[in-house]
């Protein structure tokens, strides 16, 4: 590696550490390798090296082309057109060749030093040398994700999502990937070996009984392996709900088990979001929930949206042995008979009802909204879940394995007749 | 290994090679899978349904004139299918034969090469070359957790381990495509492994060149108006916004019917070859098709 590759790619990396992105010095090597390999002579083609070794996803992409425009700007001009799909657009000043190679390289990292970044780790060395990082490269990339994470969860993480905007929302998706949403387990129709078992492994079974010259088989057994629970998610998407819905959407689509869930949204009309979600992204998904279900102003009918749930999906496997989720302040507009009704029905199959109301998050809520009262003897827990400090409670109640309606119901019972 | 460096020089090389295997390829793209290949290191393409992630892997190979080993993911995936698998009914049919001569079927016998039925994974690994295969993994966010660790810890070290037989390592570690169409997220270990690229769904010009070559019964000024159709159905906020592959299957149901232009009868007849879901059908019917067909 020539000392400019090795200043261009650590400067380069420093400049998107600094942008948030974790690049540590893994990328940087596999980067350089990647100029060593391609020899780039365009400005273009040196990004387009970048770009396929220095991002994992899209977005990555995107604050990628920000950085090298800025960092190699003295090379000549912004790179129109850099992302474009369709190659270099005529007259592209980037396009044309700046030389050989090596001659491009020196001139690239004129620009990086004048761009005035420090190159990674300038306190130990001038070239970032994994082999003199005790972690390696890994552990440092690793390290740098976790400071850029550290930075965003002291600002948004304890915000009410009601109050986060759009592009804050977007960048607590980092957050969002580190959480796990866990539900119980049950048994499964994957098998593992078990003494004992019904099932019949034949791998080991023929291991057996080699030694017997294949005379007497004793037939091992596997038994079903443990898989987690479905997890089912009733959002409510009426106006006031609506911020909660999408960070609660937007958890669904980034945490780690989230992706399997059921999800549907309601306002007066139930819409099943599953497929819908698994398609695209989340923002798109609840946008298209609302033109389905256009009619939210007239208010939130959670009973008959729940009874919806049960006649269509619920009762004929879905809520079975699931831990069901609802997110909704409780203000029912329709008869709160019919969602007590409901909420006992779908009690009757459900492992667990964990009730998300972004309300309760104030010490003296009261479950007096005539939805709410009805609803909150069926439910094993109720949690407000309205910021992303708060999702603890979110993931703790899902993975909890004791049922509580009974004793929830004898206190708010009261409270909900003494209303 | 084999560097490959005679048949892929440079990325414009690469590029005329997938124009060949009638695949058009943009620069970024071209890029990043010629870095792939010659750096050796797996690398992961996303992009929406449709835009051509997995063609791109059969196209690489076909460029490399090696092959095409497909693995496609799905939950519950298990190592008896993605890896190998012993071949059951032949071993017990040698114990037997064994036995009937009155010998005790010895164990290095049964757990050979010779019984062993090797899955997409392993057969990667042992590809004799003398160049490597190209190993797509299709669709990996199908997959469940369990599966990811298990392919990271193959792709870090192109090896696998039998236990009956031994640890084998690849003479000619696979050149590994891997796909998502993101419906989940993977896992940052493996995705910091590979080399990344996003498909951009290609512009209207690179759309038209795609039909011209998919689609050879397609002439004249079809070709334009159907790839210029598909860029403003896209623009509408469909359920599923038509793709490269809609596109294609479009103008071959033009091309059957006969029609010489799109107009906006045609396309209402032939909607089914690019709009998915009956909400989007209905959302189009709403504007009208001539709003679709018409400059
Ligand atoms: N750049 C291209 N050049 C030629 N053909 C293309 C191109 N992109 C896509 N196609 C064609 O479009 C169709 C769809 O491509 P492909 O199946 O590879 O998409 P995909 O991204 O894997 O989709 P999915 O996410 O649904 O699996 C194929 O027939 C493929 O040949
Ligand atoms: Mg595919």
């Amino acid at each position: 590696m020539t000392s400019d590759l090795a200043e261009v790619s650590a400067r380069f990396g420093a400049a998107l550490r600094q942008a948030g992105l974790p690049v540590g010095a893994g990328r940087c090597e596999r980067f350089a390798s990647a100029v060593t390999v391609a020899r780039p002579r365009t400005k273009r083609a040196l990004y387009l090296c970048a770009l396929a070794t220095l991002v994992s996803s899209k977005e990555q992409g995107e604050v990628l082309r920000g950085v090298f425009n800025q960092v190699f700007d003295e090379l000549g001009g912004e790179l129109a057109g850099l992302a474009g799909g369709s190659g270099t657009a005529a007259g592209e000043p980037a396009a044309q060749p700046a030389g050989p190679p090596e001659e491009m390289l020196a001139s690239t990292a004129l620009a990086a030093r004048s761009h005035g970044v420090p190159p990674a780790g300038a306190q130990r060395s001038e070239v970032p040398d994994p082999a003199q990082d005790s972690g390696g490269p890994e552990d440092q990339d690793r390290e740098i994700e976790d400071r850029f994470l550290g930075s965003l969860t002291e600002r948004l993480a304890s915000k009410d999502f009601a109050e986060l905007s759009e592009a804050e929302l977007t960048s607590v998706i980092a957050l969002m990937r580190r959480i796990t949403l866990a539900v119980p387990v049950r048994s499964s129709r994957r098998y593992r070996r078990w003494p004992g078992g019904r099932r019949i492994d034949l791998r080991s079974t023929l291991r057996q009984a080699r030694r017997t010259g294949g005379h007497t088989f004793r037939l091992i057994g596997t038994a079903a392996a443990d898989r987690p629970r479905r997890l089912v998610v009733l959002c409510d998407i009426s106006g006031s709900m609506e911020p909660y819905a999408r960070a609660m959407i937007q958890l669904l689509y980034c945490a780690a088990g989230g992706a399997s869930a059921e999800v549907f949204t309601f306002a007066t009309r139930l819409t099943r979001l599953t497929q819908v979600l698994a398609r695209t992204s989340p923002e798109l998904a609840l946008r298209q929930a609302g033109q389905v279900a256009p009619d939210w102003l007239g208010g939130t009918k959670i009973g008959s949206a729940l009874k919806e749930f049960n006649d269509s999906y619920g009762r004929r496997g879905m809520a079975r042995g699931a831990v069901v989720v609802i997110i909704s302040d409780g203000w029912e507009t329709g008869d709160p008979q019919v969602l007590r009704r409901e909420m006992e029905r779908l009690s009757l199959v459900a492992y667990r009802i964990v009730w998300v109301n972004p309300r309760t998050k104030s010490a003296s809520y009261q479950p007096l909204a005539g939805g709410m009262a009805a609803a909150w003897p069926h439910c094993d827990a109720v949690i407000s879940a309205h910021a992303v400090t708060a999702l603890d409670q979110l993931t703790e109640a899902l993975s909890d394995q004791v049922r509580r309606r009974a004793t929830v119901r004898a206190t708010h019972l009261c409270l909900a007749i003494n209303s | 290994m084999s560097d490959l460096s005679e048949q892929l020089p440079d990325v414009t090389a690469l590029l005329a090679g997938l124009d060949e295997a009638s695949y058009l390829a943009d620069e970024p793209l071209g890029t990043a899978l010629f870095l792939a290949a010659r750096m050796g290191q797996p690398i992961l393409l996303e992009g929406e349904p449709g835009v051509g992630k997995t063609q791109a892997a059969k196209a690489l190979a076909a460029v490399l004139d090696t092959p095409l080993i497909r693995l496609q993911c799905y939950e519950g995936l298990t190592s008896a299918e993605a890896l190998y698998e012993w071949n059951y009914p032949r071993q017990l049919l040698a114990i037997r034969l064994a036995e009937a001569r009155g010998e005790t079927p010895r164990e290095a016998d049964l757990f050979s090469d010779e019984y062993l039925l090797p899955r997409p994974l392993l057969a990667a690994i042992d590809h004799p070359g003398p160049r490597p295969a190209v190993l797509l993994i299709d669709e990996v966010d199908r997959g469940d957790d369990e599966f990811e660790a298990f392919l990271f810890e193959l792709l870090a070290e192109a090896a696998v381990t039998i236990p009956e037989l031994g640890t084998r390592r690849a003479a000619y570690p696979p050149i590994v495509v891997l796909t998502s169409n993101r419906t989940r997220d993977l896992h940052d270990a493996l995705k910091r492994r590979c080399l990344y690229h996003w498909i951009e769904y290609p512009d209207v010009a690179r759309v038209a060149a795609i039909i011209r070559r998919r689609v050879p019964a397609t002439a004249g000024p079809l070709i334009d108006q159907v790839a210029a159709g598909v860029g403003r159905l896209r623009q509408l906020d469909l359920a599923k916004p038509p793709g490269v592959a809609e596109a294609i299957s479009w103008a071959n149901a033009l091309a059957i019917l006969g029609a010489g232009e799109l107009d906006a009868a045609f396309a209402e007849r032939t909607s089914g070859a690019v709009l998915k879901y009956s909400e989007d059908l209905a959302a189009v019917r709403r504007i009208g098709f001539a709003a679709i067909t018409d400059d």
